[in-house]
């Protein structure tokens, strides 16, 4: 792994596969979604909304997994001080953030016709929400200072602050994965859990597509971010060099 | 039973969640693309005009 964290090792890497994660992740989101939208029944119970699932799932996942990742790199960061782990941690706030906006909104969406209410201050619905406001306060804490001061060091690696917050953000990724078992919810129960799925597997494959694409699709942006914020460090470093050489 | 709206209206709420994602993924992925491309491309610039 120490080997990677060489940011140009890493390019050779991330180059060819980026646009490789790009097109295989758009194609089974659109073979995914057009299995779920047209080739799946409708749920007995909640007709042709439980069609939402085949996103909402998928973008509950990443969220709740991009911040284990985040919460990961920052503890990377911290202890081994990887130059790589810090760039990663800031790449995956936005895709981050993405998905747990998604699955907040799909999920209203599939409220209002379900439940009959766009939002209800449950448990799972509300600990989602806190996640979306910590994504918020990592991409300000990082990015409030684009000169390498606030919660980025030069060469874009996580302030020790912002690596801290990261990980005592994590304490909410249990807190909304046991939300359904531990009080009262108009949110289902666990659907899918290590012991298998409550849904049919009629239902169920096109799932395994969007869930696999999304992932994909979330892999692809966080290699695009992760070169930007290389290439800018790049031209920052050139600039200070060629200021420093005509000062001399 | 098909929850609270049943029937066809039911397929505006789908189309308006798959809309939503759409939009907002697409509008993900071109943005970071861009900001990639731009940002390689000052980068390979600057290195040339160094050499």
């Amino acid at each position: 792994m120490h080997a990677y964290a060489n940011p140009t090792r890493f390019l050779a890497i991330a180059r060819p596969l980026t646009p490789w994660l790009l097109g295989a992740g758009l194609l089974l989101v659109l073979a995914g979604a057009w299995a779920g939208l047209t080739q799946v029944p409708g749920d007995y119970k909640q007709g042709e909304t439980a069609r939402i699932l085949y996103i909402h799932v998928p973008a509950a996942w990443l969220g709740m997994g991009g911040w284990t990742s985040l919460a990961l790199a920052g503890l990377i960061q911290l202890v081994w001080r990887h130059p790589l782990s810090g760039i990663a941690a800031r790449a995956i706030a936005v895709p981050g953030m993405l998905f747990t906006a998604l699955c907040l909104a799909t999920g209203s969406i599939w409220g209002k016709p379900t439940w009959g209410t766009w939002w209800e201050w449950d448990g799972r619905m509300t600990s989602m929400l806190v996640l979306l406001f910590l994504y918020a306060g990592f991409i300000a804490l990082t990015n409030g200072d684009a000169g390498g001061g606030g919660g980025q060091r030069q060469g874009g690696s996580l302030s020790r602050g912002a690596a801290i917050y990261a990980l005592v953000g994590a304490i909410n990724i249990p807190i909304i994965n046991r939300s359904v078992v531990w009080w009262n919810s108009l949110h289902q129960g666990p659907s899918i859990t290590l012991r298998g799925s409550s849904i049919d597997n009629a239902l169920l494959w096109p799932l395994g597509l969007t869930l696999l694409g999304f992932s994909l699709l979330f892999g692809a942006i966080v290699l695009m971010r992760m070169r930007r914020i290389i290439a800018d460090n790049r031209v920052s470093a050139r600039l200070r060099r060629l200021a420093d050489d005509e000062g001399n | 039973m098909t929850g609270v709206i049943s029937g066809s209206g039911q397929w505006a709420y789908v189309a308006a969640a798959y809309g939503i994602t759409v939009l907002l993924t697409g509008a993900v992925l071109w943005s970071s693309w861009r900001a990639m491309v731009s940002a390689e491309r000052r980068s390979d610039a600057l290195r040339k005009d160094r050499r």
